[in-house]
């Protein structure tokens, strides 16, 4: 596979930094954004996607919500669609998830529903979505039907016009280019982004949505006078 | 005939007609073999992608084995702790249940640690992150202290180690339920049904690590083992559940009703208001906090075992039925080997690709594992109590009557 390109669409995050100056994200997943094998909480995806996104955008008020629990189905994550995402009135939901459907193979036809449900959830709340793509695995034979569950992802987000982070792709890319140790790469549990893997993904993200945003006029948060000190 | 009448007073006042005829009380096997077979399908189903799982009853319903333990946890804590407070009173049936409780803590955490031994040992000898993610035991590897914490508080539970600590919380509401259900059954499943309204409504739960709640909410679930409670109050008064052939009729249309919607793809009514609803009720029901179907899916199947299934011994007689009251009454150990087998079973699972045949025999296998040691701890029990019994017969007198649920 080669490198996919990325670069979603983002008219709801570049509204909000014109309008208030504020861009407010949740990172919707289960261990991988929660911070499996990261050395300290700091060290997640969504916390350096913070940090990376402030840098970035000068004068904006970015914050990135970490809602992973490990261990969580798409299902377990379309109920916490309302209270977490929703509720929160952020401009970008990051899903990551479908890992934990493809262990359980719960069905590829109602994985899609799923997929469909949280989607139009978003959709219709108004919320930019970024799909974020499965991890790359040593050794896929273990879960038969895992590339028919990727499958099922990549195919929604096709067809729902929702833009793939190419997670896999990049982690496949590492490990071919060796890059990382096989122990930075996964860690003392087999495949986890350690720190550094979450380092990566993060300012991938971050590139990603800085170019989908486009440049933008900031209005200064609050819209007030910065006070000198 | 009479039973009706002194069914709505008992479910008004707690309390049967002073001339009603009652049934005789004994160990009604029915609750062992139930609660054995629901052990069995907790065991298969903790193995998700395994092919026997796709033959389970939540294929088929929208209530699962989690609906039935719970129901019957409140039926036997009746029949053991209610007997107990109505026999010795308050102070030693309070007694026993803390002891109860603080065995099944220990059980929760021995089961805890011993879950973490086994995934650490699969990821550091197969460098498979997976069985981390699926067990969601990140936070023991990651922040060991802690997580340790989390787990003696009960606010951390990986995952399938989540129906123990439910059952803890649930045991230790019993005195409280049993007194108001002593009181009037109608009144107390009202105020349960409002508790787990409210608890909707401002969405009220228990924490779970640093971002989760209990898998099992124990505001909603209290519904299931209050209801349990209910029916174990009516055994132990000797209530007849009276002869309701439209009730009967009832329950079985929404059985099949629920049968033909989970096993069905789409909306087989064409009726397209109804679109959603069949859409979300096949993509899964909501177990976290309860969903009326699944109420009215395991009361319904409540109500036609109470009134169908023979009572008394009848159901363990043959072997079938006597392998699963084994493990039925060994339930705290029968549960616990299972869950270690289960997430053994689910990283023999992987490690050999789903092979059927591999399946097959793992499933076999732990299925005889359990119902053995039902067989076992049963046939020990009765060996060591013989020894015990011929020291201590004399000077005790009269034994209570053993309850239908083991505490041991």
């Amino acid at each position: 596979m080669t490198k996919a390109a990325f670069q979603p669409n983002l008219p709801a995050a570049r509204k909000a930094l014109q309008e208030t100056g504020r861009l407010t994200i949740v990172a919707l997943g289960s261990s991988a954004t929660a911070g499996s094998g990261a050395s300290a909480e700091d060290k997640s995806y969504p916390a350096v996607l913070q940090a990376e996104l402030s840098r970035r955008l000068p004068g904006a008020e970015v914050q990135v919500l970490n809602k992973g629990v490990g261990g969580q189905s798409a299902y377990d994550m379309l109920l916490r669609m309302q209270a977490d995402v929703i509720d929160e009135k952020p401009a970008i939901v990051i899903w990551q998830t479908v890992i934990n459907d493809a262990i359980r193979d719960i069905g590829e036809e109602k994985l899609a529903k799923i997929l469909n449900k949280g989607i139009g959830k978003a959709r219709a709340a108004g919320i930019d979505m970024i799909l974020m793509d499965l991890p790359w695995l040593p050794r896929e034979g273990r879960y038969p039907h895992y590339d028919d569950y990727r499958a099922v992802l990549v195919k929604t987000a096709r067809d729902q016009g929702i833009s793939l982070f190419p997670r896999y792709a990049m982690m496949k890319g590492w490990s071919n280019s060796r890059q990382f140790t096989p122990e930075e790469l996964v860690g003392m549990d087999g495949l986890h982004l350690v720190d550094a893997g979450y380092r990566c993904l993060a300012l991938r993200l971050a590139d990603g949505i800085v170019a989908g945003i486009g440049p933008v006029r900031i209005e200064a948060a609050g819209g007030g006078v910065k006070p000198t000190n | 005939m009479s039973s009706q009448p002194s069914f709505r007073r008992f479910l008004l006042l707690g309390r049967p007609a002073v001339d009603a005829v009652l049934a005789a009380p004994g160990r009604d096997a029915r609750i062992d073999v139930i609660r054995g077979l629901a052990l069995l399908i907790i065991f298969i189903n903790h193995m998700p992608g395994n092919v026997v799982s796709a033959y389970m009853p939540h294929n088929f319903g929208f209530s699962d084995a989690a609906d039935i333990f719970v129901l019957l946890a409140g039926v036997s804590a009746t029949l053991a702790y209610g007997g107990l407070i109505e026999q010795r009173g308050f102070a030693v049936a309070g007694l026993k249940l803390g002891a109860r409780l603080w065995t099944l803590y220990i059980a929760h955490i021995a089961v805890f640690i011993i879950v973490c031994g086994v995934v650490a040992t699969a990821v550091t000898r197969t460098q498979n992150p997976l069985y981390i993610e699926a067990i969601n035991i990140q936070p023991f590897f990651r922040d060991t202290v802690e997580a340790l914490i989390g787990a003696l508080t009960l606010t951390y539970q990986p995952s399938y180690l989540d129906i123990l600590p439910l059952y803890i919380v649930l045991l230790g509401l019993f005195p409280a339920i049993y007194y108001a259900a002593r009181l009037s059954p109608l009144l107390t499943l009202g105020f349960s049904l409002t508790i787990w309204q409210a608890a909707l409504v401002f969405e009220l739960n228990l924490p779970n690590g640093s971002a989760g709640t209990w898998f099992f909410n124990p505001f909603a679930w209290q519904v299931v083992f209050t209801l349990g409670v209910v029916i174990g109050r009516a055994a132990q008064l000797g209530i007849r559940a009276p002869r309701l052939i439209w009730l009967d009729l009832a329950a079985v249309a929404f059985i099949a009703f629920a049968w033909v919607v989970k096993v069905s793809s789409g909306n087989p009514t064409g009726i397209g208001a109804l679109n959603d609803w069949f859409d979300s009720v096949q993509l899964g029901s909501d177990k976290t906090n309860l969903a009326w179907t699944r109420l009215l899916h395991i009361g319904a199947l409540a109500w036609l075992a109470i009134r169908w299934l023979p009572a008394g011994a009848t159901l363990a007689k043959a072997a079938p039925g006597r392998i699963l009251a084994h493990a039925g009454q060994n339930s705290l150990h029968v549960f616990c080997a299972g869950i270690v087998l289960s997430i053994s079973g689910q990283i023999v699972l992987a490690e050999t690709s789903f092979d059927l045949g591999v399946q097959l025999l793992i499933c076999t296998a732990g299925v005889t594992i359990l119902t053995g040691l039902g067989i076992f701890l049963s046939w020990y029990r009765s060996i060591t109590k013989r020894g015990a019994s011929a020291e201590s017969a004399p000077a005790r007198g009269a034994q209570l009557p053993r309850p239908s649920l083991s505490s041991r």
